[in-house]
């Protein structure tokens, strides 16, 4: 079975709970108290999707968003985005909005958008309302869930979708795609072909 | 987002977000200090930074207009006993001058026949030599892209849309279609147009520190494909690995025979004959029977030195290139996909990885020093907030006329071009070709041009990215823009031909980093400095020069030791996690392959030798 490999990168606000989301969907676990993202910023699961492994390798922002510092290196490469916000913070909405507008600016042309609100198990606390978020996530064509990574709710729809929406293997773009990658074994960084 | 405030105690304040100030905030991390690390500019790098057409766009006009003027406030009342105050000041104050654009891409999509007379209407709009005008246009243009930015994210695929009518209007015509300035803004963000203009060796001190460090996990890179050299108007191949000498058109069998010898023995570092130690390399090349074109390839393209540089540089240089060849492919040069941008945002991640705290659009305002010791304790941030700390590393643009008061400024003249086909047309589209220019020709100092492709992701498809780079002896224009019309079609150049065409192209200099620093001038001892890029081809300074730093503020701890893994932890869903931190990150290291262990990778790149398996598929 064909292995490939995609890179994910997170986006959102701190404290919208990137970290927990991938926790779950990674580790079935979930930690209240987890601490804002030092040292474990990559993470990867690999799922099955029809006749193809998928293996995520999921990027976090390793804190560099906390003060708008974000490198546009960060998005390089990478297949698709999960950007969350928190259903309790209307906030987290709309900076939801400049991470779209940033992604447009600096990420892949083709990237797959997913939108999650976060936190759906606090609906008594809601401040954004699902159609609103809804309709949003239509309107510039994203993938739209709401989340709880708390009980474990619609984690693993969120890259299901993903999956989906990843365009099959592109024929043309194989040819440019060699490049080194320094300090691995050769054989590694080709694992793609064939 | 509200503004967060900062924690107010770091052991050690970064100002600028240059190479080597990245570094120095990769090897602190990494090793348990707290670092924050600040950047004035809403973007990462510095001058080493690159950008997409249109933010280069945005960046020509903040360079034209100035810096802002900035309110002098007082911060005294934030001083105790026995405290005075350094003031910062804008690092974009004089680093980049004389920028010049001449855009020859005509404004409007078109289609041409054949290559001809496509050169007619680019001329009639080329008559603007005001940059200024020049200027307005193409922030208009960017206005209205940004438009039809706004109204893509609606469309599914932004790119493939409306910008190839030609495909439907006449398959059966052979037709070159003509790329248009509205083009280049469209596709504008498929550029990543780097300030600077270098390559990594092979075997050179970055390419080590990024393997060493775990850093080369966050990027990847393109092998440089050919080296050219430019000679008697012609451009040639310089034939430098074994197989490229053997393969050689150009060479007699007695210069191939007469090339590998030397480059064998040289190699060997046998004992440089002394009585060359007071002579220049090209006498002691020419003492060698290596005949002109040997001679020119090993001076100009191997060793990169000039006529007089003596003997032992020379060959040390020499010895550099050799190498460094074979290692990952056939020429000794590596380049970072999406550009050299992103080899100090990768020291940046790596830093925030471990704890490093990032903020762009702020600043340093003033440096709070203890009078008696002579250090400095805190900063003052752009916001009024006392940052206590015990080292401050900055980069020299900040510490302004404090640099400038003694040392000439050096510049470096630099040009960078949008072409629409290769200075050597080959059978492959996607080379990437690295051409030294002697002094003498056609420019007054030796010219080092970069040739790159769209695969590495540093211009659009269709196109290719060249940078020009070399000592200034006038404006970066006078420098260099006779030299870009006889090796390009420009409406200025003579003679038609089958040269690439210019699309855009921006003249600029800039301060050239290897000016010795402000080191010392009375600056407290535990403020470390920072220079910019310099012209090199390499980045030796740089890296030793954040080595030096690094040491002087840790000197018992090790420069960015090998990370068990940058990520530390790898989570694999097959398998548990295991509770304790340390295990997991060992179990991480094996799981990653081989990918941890960098000494075997080592070990078989260099078995390697130069056969290059690595781009022979």
């Amino acid at each position: 079975m064909a292995l490939r490999e995609l890179k994910v990168c997170l986006l959102g606000d701190t404290g919208v709970g990137k970290t927990s989301i991938v926790w779950r969907f990674v580790e079935d676990s979930f930690d209240p108290n987890i601490n804002p993202t030092i040292g474990a910023s990559f993470m990867t699961k690999t799922v099955q999707y029809q006749n193809e492994l998928h293996k995520f390798l999921i990027w976090d922002t390793a804190g560099q968003e906390r003060f708008r510092a974000l490198a546009p290196m960060y998005y390089r490469g990478s297949a698709a985005a999960v950007i969350v916000y928190d259903i309790t913070k209307e906030d987290s909405f709309q900076t939801l909005k400049n991470w779209v507008k940033e992604l447009r600016q600096h990420g892949p042309p083709n990237i797959v958008v997913a939108i999650a609100g976060n936190k759906c198990d606090l609906s008594d606390a809601r401040e954004v309302s699902e159609k609103d978020a809804k309709d949003y996530a239509e309107s510039i064509h994203a993938i739209f869930v709401e989340t709880s990574a708390k009980n474990a709710i619609n984690i693993n729809e969120v890259f299901t979708e993903i999956s989906k929406r990843i365009p099959v293997v592109d024929a043309a773009g194989g040819s440019s795609a060699k490049s080194i990658k320094l300090g691995r074994q050769v054989s590694e960084s080709r694992k793609t072909c064939c | 987002m509200a503004a967060e405030d900062l924690p107010s105690e770091f052991d050690v304040v970064i100002l600028g977000t240059g190479l080597a100030e990245s570094v120095v905030a990769a090897a602190c991390s990494r090793v348990g200090q707290r670092v924050l690390h600040l950047d004035r500019r809403s973007y990462y790098a510095a001058n080493w930074a690159s950008f997409t057409f249109n933010a280069l766009l945005t960046w020509i006009q903040e360079q034209q207009e100035g810096p802002q003027p900035e309110q002098g406030k007082d911060w005294s009342s934030l001083l105790n006993d026995g405290e005075e105050l350094i003031h910062l000041s804008n690092p974009d104050l004089d680093s980049i001058t004389n920028i010049q654009v001449l855009s020859y891409a005509s404004e409007e999509d078109e289609e041409v026949p054949d290559t001809a007379k496509e050169e007619t209407s680019a001329n009639s709009q080329l008559e603007a030599e005001s940059t200024g005008s020049r200027e307005e246009e193409s922030a208009e243009a960017e206005e209205e892209s940004a438009e039809a930015e706004a109204t893509n994210t609606k469309g599914e695929e932004p790119e493939v849309d409306q910008s190839h009518p030609g495909a439907s209007s006449g398959p059966s015509e052979p037709t070159r279609k003509k790329i248009s300035y509205a083009q280049l803004l469209k596709e504008g963000r498929r550029f990543n147009i780097d300030l600077v203009s270098k390559l990594l060796f092979s075997r050179g001190s970055l390419v080590d520190l990024l393997i060493r460090s775990n850093v080369s996990r966050y990027t990847e890179f393109k092998n440089v494909t050919r080296i050219l050299t430019y000679r008697h108007g012609n451009l040639q191949q310089v034939p430098c690995s074994r197989a490229d000498v053997f393969a050689s058109r150009q060479l007699s069998v007695v210069e191939k025979r007469k090339l590998m010898r030397f480059l064998t023995s040289c190699i060997e570092e046998t004992e440089m004959d002394q009585a060359y130690s007071s002579q220049p390399y090209s006498k002691y090349l020419q003492d060698q029977q290596l005949g002109e074109n040997l001679q020119h390839f090993l001076l100009h393209s191997i060793a990169m030195v000039t006529e007089d540089t003596p003997t032992e540089a020379g060959l040390a240089s020499t010895r550099h290139f050799l190498r460094s060849l074979g290692r990952y492919g056939n020429s000794p040069f590596l380049f970072p996909v999406y550009g050299l941008g992103e080899i100090p945002q990768c020291f940046c991640r790596m830093s925030a990885v471990f704890g490093g705290i990032y903020c762009l659009r702020h600043s340093v305002s003033c440096l709070i020093v203890d009078k008696d010791a002579n250090r400095c304790k805190a900063v003052i941030d752009s916001r009024g907030q006392r940052i206590s700390c015990s080292h401050f590393v900055v980069e020299d643009g900040y510490l302004g006329s404090r640099s400038s008061v003694t040392t000439p400024t050096r510049l470096l003249s630099r040009a960078i071009l949008i072409t629409d086909s290769s200075v050597l047309p080959s059978d492959s589209e996607q080379q990437v070709s690295m051409v030294t220019i002697p002094p003498g020709e056609v420019c007054q100092s030796a010219v080092k041009m970069v040739e790159l492709c769209s695969s590495t992701m540093t211009c659009m498809p269709g196109t290719y990215l060249v940078h020009l780079t070399c000592q200034s002896v006038g404006s970066a224009f006078e420098d260099l823009s006779q030299l870009v019309t006889k090796m390009f079609q420009t409406p200025e150049s003579q003679e038609p031909g089958g040269r690439p065409s210019v699309l855009w192209s921006l003249y600029f200099n800039m301060a050239d980093g290897s000016v010795p620093g402000v080191e010392g001038q009375g600056l407290p001892s535990n403020v470390h400095v920072c220079s910019g890029p310099e012209g090199s081809l390499d980045h030796e300074h740089s890296i030793k020069q954040a080595e030096l730093i690094f040491q002087r503020i840790l000197p018992d701890e090790e420069f960015c030791p090998p990370a068990p893994n940058p990520e530390d932890i790898i989570y694999d869903g097959e398998s548990p996690t295991p509770s304790a931190e340390e295990d997991s990150v060992k179990e991480a290291g094996q799981q990653e392959e081989s990918g941890g262990d960098l000494k075997e990778a080592g070990q078989q790149e260099e078995s390697g030798g130069d056969l290059n398996p690595q781009l022979d598929q």
